[in-house]
């Protein structure tokens, strides 16, 4: 099985260069891609902040002997006031690969490790979560794996009350959950369905955010239609997801972000959505982007805001498609959604284009079949905005020829005579010249191409 | 992502016709496959995420609860032992649990003087994973399933049969007790382990939902045939018959 590499640790010791980080950073691309095309793509979390003593993290060493961790080992083992100080440094070292399948493979190393997680000494089991986080963020299976006898102990202190406690063990779950079928059927049958649920009712943001991390990587899996999205839907966790999706909730973003994946998977996944459009999902989602596209134009953005933008794009695109409740309950927003999606696909295309291609896909399954959409495409004068993506490769084009191609053609003649100056008629020079003359195009199927009705007008344009 | 096919170069080909329509995507299209791949950047933590969150630093202090004498550094630590070790906590034996699930659990089977006699009559025995509605005659039925069904470990640290009535005097601590500052209520934990009197009611198997029992090198079952330290300690799975103890001696409690 191959899965994308990770970043690595951090050492502080190496001078790495611009060109080496974006180097590693390229590769690492490429490995992720190469996994997803195989259906192995896995990735794992691992917040820094959460490792941290409210100290730094200082990595002194870039290797360590098979000797150190013995004697790490041994001092764990051993109750007095050494151990917590032994589990420490077992924390340090254990962010180093080789010291982790050192440490594994001694004897019972893990069943001790398991031990001091359940003890009832509050430094000594946190360190030891930490311990086992560390473990389960391996890319190496057989080193992540050996966490899984701490399974029915992580969802049982799930319902717990120490949040930071609770964090560890729905990272160390979330990680587990990526791995494989196998884990995820156990931690079906221990019920993480329902001991998430709880989490993300927690009044602590970390705790939301932790919890919804885990959800989507069981969600993400391949088997997640047959058996896990029914079992999310049946224990009702989707109105708390929804509910998340609030730019003004007190637990910030990046919970938003978790919560969107989660609720993109679902969606995608072709189940009956009928429930979540009942539980405001789309009234939800269409207020977050149009929130999100206000902030972009008035210059509030945050780092990173893309990260939210296109799941929530990705979950109405899917839900709309569909004749029925969903659609109408966009209808009352029209104006305000457009507007967004036109700042994103301007504000994206050079630095994410991704996100302006799917914003243009949702654009699409807005304004297929859907005269009112389109008419306010034109009153609100996009039309220029979205042509102005016509040239640019990577399927924008296509699908901004499709977008303005889902015009009626009268609103179409409108926009022409509005814009019946040079402008509108060079674009439109452009498009056929830059996209379609490679092809020989006669006229007439170019017309078609775009629809039958607006074929007139652009006849006028073209017969020169 | 399909898209309507390209136009035809050649003059007789039928003309092409382009109709609107709505497009579902799979989470597998590679449509996605950008966009993917960016959200596992950022789960890699190889891109800036959407603002990270302070910790505040604090000196050391100690639990405030009476007889708890444990001491922090961070206020997470505090905050974790506090909520898990002061919290979900038996009046009647003071013992803490991880969670309120189990908290019930305990008193029902352990304070509570009608159980035995509903025990007798119906199923009484509730699972251990909260979301399972499943109820057992006996407490030995109820840790078959918890293997059977959930996967649970044999060894559960949360399903320890209850002891037979104990005597309270019996504070000793083991000597491997880590902690300068083991609090009092660690010590109760632990006296529950400690040599019980034989002769008195007959070991019957109730759950012991304790919370992280005892101290901590307390690890049941192979743990300790591997190293002759722990040799004093018997896993809880084992029983050598009526009348004998079960559960962890003290070393220098032998009889």
């Amino acid at each position: 099985m191959i899965r994308g590499t990770g970043p690595g640790i951090r050492s502080r010791n190496r001078v790495c260069g611009v060109e080496e980080i974006k180097a590693r950073r390229r590769q690492q691309e490429r490995a992720l891609r190469k996994a997803r095309k195989e259906k192995q793509l896995v990735s794992k979390r691992l917040p820094r902040g959460l490792q941290g003593d409210g100290e730094e993290m200082e990595i002194r060493e870039t290797s360590v002997t098979q000797e150190e961790v013995l004697q790490l080992y041994q001092r764990i083992q051993h109750g007095s006031d050494d151990r917590l100080a032994a589990l420490r440094s077992l924390h340090q070292v254990l962010q180093l690969k080789e010291a982790q399948q050192m440490f594994v493979r001694f004897e019972n190393s893990i069943r001790v490790l398991i031990g001091l997680f359940t003890s009832n000494l509050a430094s000594v089991q946190l360190k030891a979560a930490q311990c086992l986080l560390e473990l389960s963020h391996s890319d190496d299976p057989s080193i992540s794996l050996v966490c899984l006898p701490a399974t029915p102990y992580l969802l049982t202190y799930l319902s717990g009350q120490s949040a930071k406690f609770t964090e560890l063990c729905l990272y160390i779950l979330g990680n587990l959950a990526a791995e494989n079928e196998a884990v995820r059927n156990q931690l079906l049958l221990q019920g993480v369905i329902q001991a998430l649920a709880i989490c993300l009712q927690s009044p602590h943001g970390a705790v939301v955010e932790a919890a919804a991390y885990s959800l989507s990587q069981m969600l993400q899996a391949k088997e997640a239609g047959e058996k896990i999205i029914p079992a999310v839907l049946e224990a009702n966790l989707t109105p708390h997801l929804i509910r998340l999706l609030d730019l003004d909730s007190e637990f910030g973003m990046q919970t938003a972000v978790e919560c969107a994946w989660c609720l993109h998977y679902i969606v995608s996944s072709g189940v009956n959505c009928e429930c979540m459009i009942s539980q405001n999902l789309i009234r939800q989602a269409v207020i977050l982007l149009i929130a999100l596209g206000k902030a972009i134009e008035s210059g509030i953005t945050t780092d990173g805001v893309e990260l939210l933008i296109y799941p929530v794009a990705r979950c109405l695109g899917n839900l709309i498609v569909s004749n029925g409740p969903a659609r109408s309950k966009v209808q009352p927003h029209a104006s305000d959604v457009l507007r967004a999606l036109s700042t994103f696909t301007s504000r994206f295309l050079q630095s994410r284009p991704f996100v302006t291609r799917e914003c243009l896909w949702l654009l699409n399954n807005l304004t297929a079949g859907d005269e009112q959409f389109c008419s306010a495409i034109f009153h609100l004068n996009l039309v220029p905005v979205f042509l102005q993506l016509i040239p640019f490769s990577g399927g924008i084009n296509t699908l901004a020829c499709v977008s303005f191609a889902n015009q009626s053609g009268i609103s179409a003649l409108e926009a022409i005579q509005y814009n019946s100056n040079e402008e509108i008629r060079v674009r439109a020079n452009y498009l056929m010249d830059r996209y379609f003359t490679h092809k020989a195009p006669r006229c007439l199927e170019m017309g078609k191409f775009l629809n039958l009705s607006i074929s007139f007008p652009f006849w006028l344009i073209l017969d020169f | 992502m399909e898209l309507p096919p390209a136009l035809s170069s050649s003059s007789s080909s039928p003309p092409f016709t382009f109709s609107s329509r709505r497009i579902f995507l799979p989470k597998e299209d590679e449509f996605f496959e950008d966009g993917d791949i960016y959200r596992h950047l950022y789960l890699r933590d190889a891109i800036t995420s959407v603002g990270e969150v302070e910790r505040p630093k604090v000196s050391e202090f100690c639990c405030h609860i009476a007889g708890c004498s444990q001491l922090f550094d961070t206020l997470e630590n505090y905050e974790h032992h506090y909520n898990t070790f002061h919290r979900n906590v038996c009046s009647s034996c003071k013992r803490s649990f991880p969670s309120s699930h189990l908290l019930d659990i305990h008193i029902l089977e352990w304070h509570d003087s009608l159980f035995q006699i509903l025990a007798a009559k119906q199923n009484m025995y509730i699972c251990l994973v909260e979301s399972c509605t499943e109820k057992f005659k006996a407490s030995s039925d109820r840790k078959k399933h918890l293997v059977k069904v959930h996967g649970y470990p044999s060894d559960f640290r949360f399903d320890k049969p209850k002891k037979p009535k104990r005597n309270q005097k019996n504070q000793d601590r083991s000597p491997h007790d880590m902690d300068v500052e083991t609090s009092n209520c660690q010590k109760e934990t632990n006296s529950l382990f400690c040599q019980i009197a034989a002769e008195s009611v007959e070991p019957v198997e109730t759950m012991e939902a304790e919370s992280p029992p005892v101290s901590e090198q307390e690890n049941p079952s192979t743990l300790v045939q591997q190293r002759p330290s722990y040799s004093y300690r018997v896993p809880a799975t084992i029983c050598f018959g009526h009348g004998s103890v079960r559960g962890f001696k003290n070393p220098r409690k032998k009889k």
